[in-house]
């Protein structure tokens, strides 16, 4: 197996981890929205980030058809247009799947500068969307959120390959 | 398999499914064709419906720290504030004792000159009492989520108040919670009436001049408007009953080379942070139907024959 030098080889993904941590992000999101920040547009949106880690990180489990349906709930969650986060999030995960090969072989820095453009183009196609279906301009705060969710790349990659990083074999010295 | 993970798990030879490319044309026109059945032809409130029931657990879930935090600090509220609260709330209530005891006479002198003058009753409605959850994430559009739904027989188009007038139209029902319209969003129009001149116009949300606004809009540019006037609802809607305060004139905007007059208003209500809303039932359903055109007389020509209408 090929692998970039001073890499940790990595246990299996724990399908039901990948999807509790889509589901969490979901709830994460709508917390966000109910308790704290409320309709603001600057909000980065961590469903997208955590969506755009597992396309990248299990191309084989989290594609596009997922991306699609979470992005119906959080558009029936919102009460948004229906379709609007579901075509983002598919943008977004096809930009992810055509880019999973080559990201990870770069240092996390760059990998989040990467991934930048593709939460730019995303948040820029739901905006062109609602200005075409007739909604009220949201704020110049809204170029916040791509550049919060790409800083966010490198907590996901801590918090999501956490269970993955633990020992092979745990003894006294090395419970987890 | 995924870079540098133990996966052992080799992948599927021939079972590879259809390509990224092409799974992006088809969820994508099925975005497309949910977004024009959606926003055009407003046929997808099922779908909305059964989406939004699946998503209640989670919903719920993701609530339950919000109302910790609220019920918190409420606990921590100092009792000082509390009573200074309290006697705000009685002073309000003595200002307001004189009308409140009047409008009892009032009514019946009122019910008894219409009697006298031969005219309909006034609508009564009942409301439901509602709380309100959050504000709807979609920055877009002024939305609210309240906590009373189909459960509690809301129907859509009931108009909605808080303490101050008139905050929004209910538009999309749900089970558990019901998805509220404010003045202010762009979409909403809302008949009004000036009480000090009783020109009738229509109110629009509007948020060019700041966050939340309404413009009343097709008011000629000499029209009788100043700043500071009292906008009520007109009642002629058939949905708001009439005489609710809606909005107050903040800036009158008269250019020479435009027809209309461009009037900005804030709205009464609050519509950043109402917590506690009345819903009204709509009065369309009291109003009577309207009569159907008499078919047009018959005509003879002059030799005596019956011409077709």
């Amino acid at each position: 197996m090929i692998m970039r030098q001073g890499q940790q080889l990595l246990l299996p993904a724990n399908p039901l981890f990948v999807w509790g941590s889509m589901l969490a992000a979901l709830a994460l999101d709508m917390f966000l929205n109910m308790g704290l920040t409320g309709r603001a547009a600057w909000v980065p949106d961590l469903l997208a980030v955590v969506l755009v880690f597992w396309t990248v990180h299990q191309p084989q489990r989290v594609g596009i058809g997922a991306a699609f349906v979470f992005g119906l709930l959080l558009d029936v969650h919102q009460g948004a247009l229906l379709g609007q986060n579901a075509l983002a999030y598919t943008v977004l995960s096809f930009l992810a799947v055509s880019i999973q090969r080559r990201l990870l072989w770069f240092p996390l820095s760059s990998q989040s500068l990467q991934v930048f453009p593709l939460f730019v183009v995303a948040h820029f196609l739901e905006l062109s969307l609602r200005m075409l279906a007739g909604g009220t301009f949201a704020g110049w705060s809204m170029l916040l959120s791509p550049l919060l969710e790409a800083a966010l790349w490198s907590v996901a990659n801590i918090i999501l390959l956490a269970p993955q990083r633990r020992a092979p074999n745990p003894d006294a010295n090395r419970p987890l | 398999m995924p870079l540098g993970t133990l996966d052992r798990a080799p992948p599927p030879f021939f079972r590879q499914g259809p390509s990224a490319l092409t799974k992006l044309a088809v969820c994508g026109a099925l975005a497309f064709f949910l977004m024009v059945a959606d926003a055009r032809f407003k046929i997808m409130q099922p779908l909305r419906m059964v989406l939004a029931t699946v998503l209640y657990p989670v919903q719920w879930l993701a609530l339950q720290p919000v109302h910790l935090v609220q019920g918190g600090s409420e606990y921590f509220y100092s009792l000082n504030s509390a009573q200074r609260s309290k006697d705000e709330a009685f002073k309000r209530l003595g200002l307001q004792s004189l009308k409140a005891n009047q409008v009892e006479q009032l009514t019946l002198e009122n019910e008894r000159l219409r009697k006298l003058l031969d005219l309909r009753l006034r609508l009564q409605t009942t409301g439901i009492a509602a709380q309100v959850l959050y504000d709807a994430a979609d920055p877009y559009s002024r939305k609210l989520v309240i906590d009373k739904g189909l459960v509690d027989k809301v129907r859509p188009g009931s108009p909605v108040l808080d303490e101050r007038g008139v905050l929004g139209q209910v538009t999309r029902v749900y089970p558990m919670v019901s998805e509220v319209t404010l003045i202010t969003d762009r979409d909403h129009a809302i008949p009004v009436l000036n009480t000090r001149t009783g020109a009738r116009g229509v109110a629009f949300g509007d948020t060019t001049t700041h966050a939340d606004a309404l413009e009343l809009r097709y008011m000629a540019a000499n029209a009788d408007a100043i700043v500071g006037d009292l906008l009520t609802t007109s009642g002629v809607d058939g949905v708001y009953p009439p005489g609710l305060p809606v909005a107050r004139i903040e800036k009158v905007d008269r250019r020479v080379d435009a027809i209309f007059a461009r009037i900005y208003c804030v709205p009464a209500a609050l519509v950043s942070g109402a917590s506690h809303v009345l819903v009204l039932e709509p009065l369309s359903e009291q109003v009577p139907p309207r009569p159907l055109p008499e078919p047009p007389a018959l005509v003879r020509n002059k030799r005596g024959e019956l011409l077709k209408p």
